[in-house]
């Protein structure tokens, strides 16, 4: 601290002539990213954080003889976790992350080592393909999908049935896997990308001598590969685990297809019902810091996990 | 020296924002429109604008005839999605945020949900409680509370079933007139692998018709508050009911009704009836290849008593808090609703559903019916039904949000929990709810 003081004091000076055109240019050429970042980013969420602590009290059938509101401290929050739809839809999407993510994330590792191995043909139009299912919005790929999911609809049931086999994707016990289907086909070629991206920063250097020393495609996969791209399965798996606490689009879409779905079936479909369907913005943004929160300490303690091994 | 400013200039700055932030965050919906003064009508010949937000379709065509007689008071409309698909949620922010339409389409059942919000105008005070003798009593008294009137119904869904003759034939069946012998036939058809109808465990609104048939009024609005009574023997009974016709696989619960599924199963005849309101004729008719195949009958009654119908859905047009006119919109919103002409060209454009005006079922509802096999159905199945209404029923500030509830009990039905229990557990929670509002309720006896 003091050494900064010094340094400031002995740089009086030279800091007085930084208040010249040149220095204050970086933040005029800022300004208007800034004003945008405050007004829709960090005031939202001062805003949000500040009425999750409010409370409304009513008198009267509707609140007609008087409404008041007071700081309430923590009594949201606790709302919040006694709503055991909103637990359990935490809880859902725990169980979700640890089955859908790994597979995603071994799948697009896997596309993206076909597609950079040496044997490879039409790695460009294949890439494409496998990266085409991200360009479709979340909605519209969930629609493309009930077709395949509806009974009666759905030719992928009626041949199942031709073969005897009785499928519902729809049910309780299956709709979370249909959903997780749906993302891992929409966002797998995002990953693959990211992977690819990272394999061809290998220098080619480490190829040659592997090649030189005999190792095998499999052995240069293990002891080249994956090491080197670990930087970016991290990233893409830190992405996905907050990508799935903020699961929405699609399962608000098959909730008009399968009854399994309630209002709260995830976080965010939580907390979007209370605040515009129950009206109760005060709990609602109480639910949105939690999940905030979840995404932080989960995305937090698999950075700490992953870097204690390495 | 520079850099410690520049640092408490932050800090500045980011406590400045904070506390604007938190005093600017009043939770909206405080205040209510309804205790400060009326806004007088617009000066005679100045021009007067009114949004109207609405899910139906082709309003504007209806709204142009309005506009062509009332050149100072123009209308216009503007479609959202349907109530809490989106519509409400866009409301409720329009609201909060200070604006809003002047006029929209909410339903009878969220009529107390917008009033909690202080979402919209008492029309008692611009003098609609003039108009009470036009509309149908069940109606005006559904959008009344304590001596205000906070919409103008436009439409409603008395009850009847719809049944596909050749699957009711096939067991030699004639329409039930209980449910006792609605059971009966289910029974007959199971034999055929038809389902007599789907009963939906995500969409509680066709159990709570059946309740309100059966004579239940969940809550009742009193001097102390609220009570609210879901466990009495009219509600037990129903659950009863339909607990022992899910067991015994009579009813499916595999999909809801008018989903997909729902279609391809009325289509290919594996569902022979629905019991619903006079409204889902336009989505029977959505069958494939159903013309002629159906027909209209009576809604079964229950043995021990309640009313002849029940009613499904129905709407409002309400006018908003924020409303710069709002003596001209209610004038709009009776016309539309209260007037013939308007009733005759909702029903043309717009497709509503049952004709709130006492004695008029609209120009375009009379005559028979190709599609039901010739049947006069409107003057004949639903006109006495919608005659044969539960007065007593009245819905409540937080209705979707006990719908809710209802169904998420519901949907442990195939894990085993019973409808009866569903319905206590659900009580309780509902009662939980009130309170979370900072509402004043009990527990009624029963």
């Amino acid at each position: 601290m003091s050494s900064t003081a010094q340094t400031s004091e002995k740089a009086g000076p030279r800091t007085r002539r930084r208040s010249t055109p040149t220095s204050r240019a970086p933040w005029l050429l800022l300004a208007p990213f800034l004003v945008v970042f405050l007004l829709t980013f960090i005031l939202p969420i001062l805003a949000a954080v500040g009425s999750s602590f409010v409370q409304v009290t009513r008198k009267g059938l509707f609140g007609e003889a008087g409404v008041s509101q007071e700081f309430a401290w923590f009594h949201n929050y606790a709302l919040a976790l006694q709503n055991s739809s909103f637990i359990s839809s935490i809880g859902r999407m725990f169980l979700f992350g640890i089955v859908q993510v790994p597979i995603m994330i071994a799948l697009a590792t896997v596309l993206a080592f076909l597609l950079e191995s040496a044997s490879a043909k039409w790695p460009g139009a294949f890439r494409a393909a496998y990266f085409l299912p991200y360009g479709v919005p979340g909605v519209i790929a969930t629609i493309l999908w009930t077709f395949l999911y509806v009974p009666g609809l759905s030719p992928v049931i009626d041949v199942a049935k031709w073969m005897g086999i009785d499928v519902d994707f729809l049910g309780a016990g299956t709709v979370l896997w249909s959903i997780a289907n749906i993302v891992t086909w929409s966002y797998t070629g995002y990953n693959m990308l990211i992977i690819i991206a990272q394999l061809k920063s290998i220098p080619g250097e480490l190829y040659e001598a592997a090649h030189i020393d005999g190792a095998s495609p499999w052995r240069v996969a293990r002891s080249i590969q994956v090491p080197l791209i670990a930087p970016a399965l991290m990233l893409t798996t830190v992405f996905s685990i907050i990508g799935t606490l903020q699961l929405f689009a699609e399962p608000q879409v098959l909730m008009s297809v399968s009854p399994a779905i309630d209002s709260q079936y995830t976080p965010n479909l939580s907390a979007y019902t209370t605040a515009f369907a129950y009206n109760d913005y005060n709990v609602a943004a109480a639910q949105a810091v939690l999940i905030a929160l979840v995404a932080f300490v989960l995305s937090f303690a698999f950075l700490r996990l992953t870097n204690r091994k390495s | 020296m520079t850099r410690l400013t520049r640092r408490q200039l932050m800090t500045l700055g980011l406590g400045a924002a904070t506390a604007t932030t938190l005093a600017g965050c009043a939770t909206p919906g405080m205040t209510s429109v309804n205790t400060a003064p009326t806004l007088p009508a617009a000066a005679d010949g100045k021009p007067v604008t009114l949004t109207y937000w609405a899910w139906l379709k082709d309003l504007q065509a209806v709204a142009d005839i309005w506009n062509a007689a009332n050149p100072h008071v123009q209308v216009r409309t503007v479609w959202i999605p349907s109530s809490g698909q989106g519509g409400y949620q866009k409301l409720y922010t329009a609201l909060a945020a200070g604006g809003g339409p002047d006029l929209a389409q909410i339903e009878l059942r969220a009529i107390p949900e917008f009033m909690l919000v202080n979402g919209v105008v008492d029309l008692a005070r611009y003098g609609a409680s003039g108009d009470a003798t036009t509309f149908d009593p069940t109606l005006w008294g559904q959008v009344s509370f304590s001596d205000g009137v906070y919409g103008i119904p436009q439409d409603s869904g008395p009850m009847a079933t719809f049944y596909q003759t050749a699957a009711f034939e096939a067991v030699s069946a004639k329409p039930p007139t209980t449910w006792t012998e609605w059971a009966q036939v289910a029974v007959e058809l199971r034999k055929n692998k038809v389902y007599i109808d789907c009963f939906s465990i995500s969409d509680p609104s066709s159990f709570v018709a059946y309740a309100t048939q059966a004579g239940a009024a969940w809550l009742k609005a009193d001097t102390d508050g609220w009570v609210l009574n879901m466990t009495d023997e009219a509600t037990l009974a129903v659950a009863r009911f339909f607990d022992t016709a899910i067991d015994s696989d009579l009813v499916t619960t595999a999909f809801a009704l008018y989903s997909p599924p729902w279609f391809a199963a009325a289509a290919n005849g594996s569902l022979a009836s629905v019991t619903d309101a006079s409204w889902a004729d336009a989505l029977v008719e959505g069958v494939a290849n159903g013309e002629g195949k159906w027909r209209v009958a009576p809604m079964p009654r229950w043995e021990h008593g309640g009313y002849g119908s029940s009613y499904r859905g129905g709407s409002t047009t309400a006018v908003l808090a924020h409303s710069a006119h709002p003596a001209e919109a209610l004038a709009f919103a009776t016309w539309l609703n209260g007037s013939h002409e308007g009733i005759d060209a909702l029903i043309k454009q717009s497709g509503i559903g049952w004709s709130p005006i006492k004695d008029y079922i609209g120009a375009d509802r009379t005559g028979a019916s190709d599609f039901f096999q010739g049947q006069d159905y409107n003057t004949d199945v639903f006109l006495p039904a919608s005659t044969e209404q539960n007065d007593k029923w009245q819905w409540w500030p937080i209705t979707q949000q006990s719908l809710n509830i209802l169904a998420d009990e519901f949907r442990r039905k195939p894990s085993g929990q019973t409808l009866v229990d569903s319905v206590a557990k659900a009580e309780a929670s509902i009662l939980t709810a009130f309170r979370n509002k900072g509402l004043t309720i009990r527990k009624g006896e029963a």
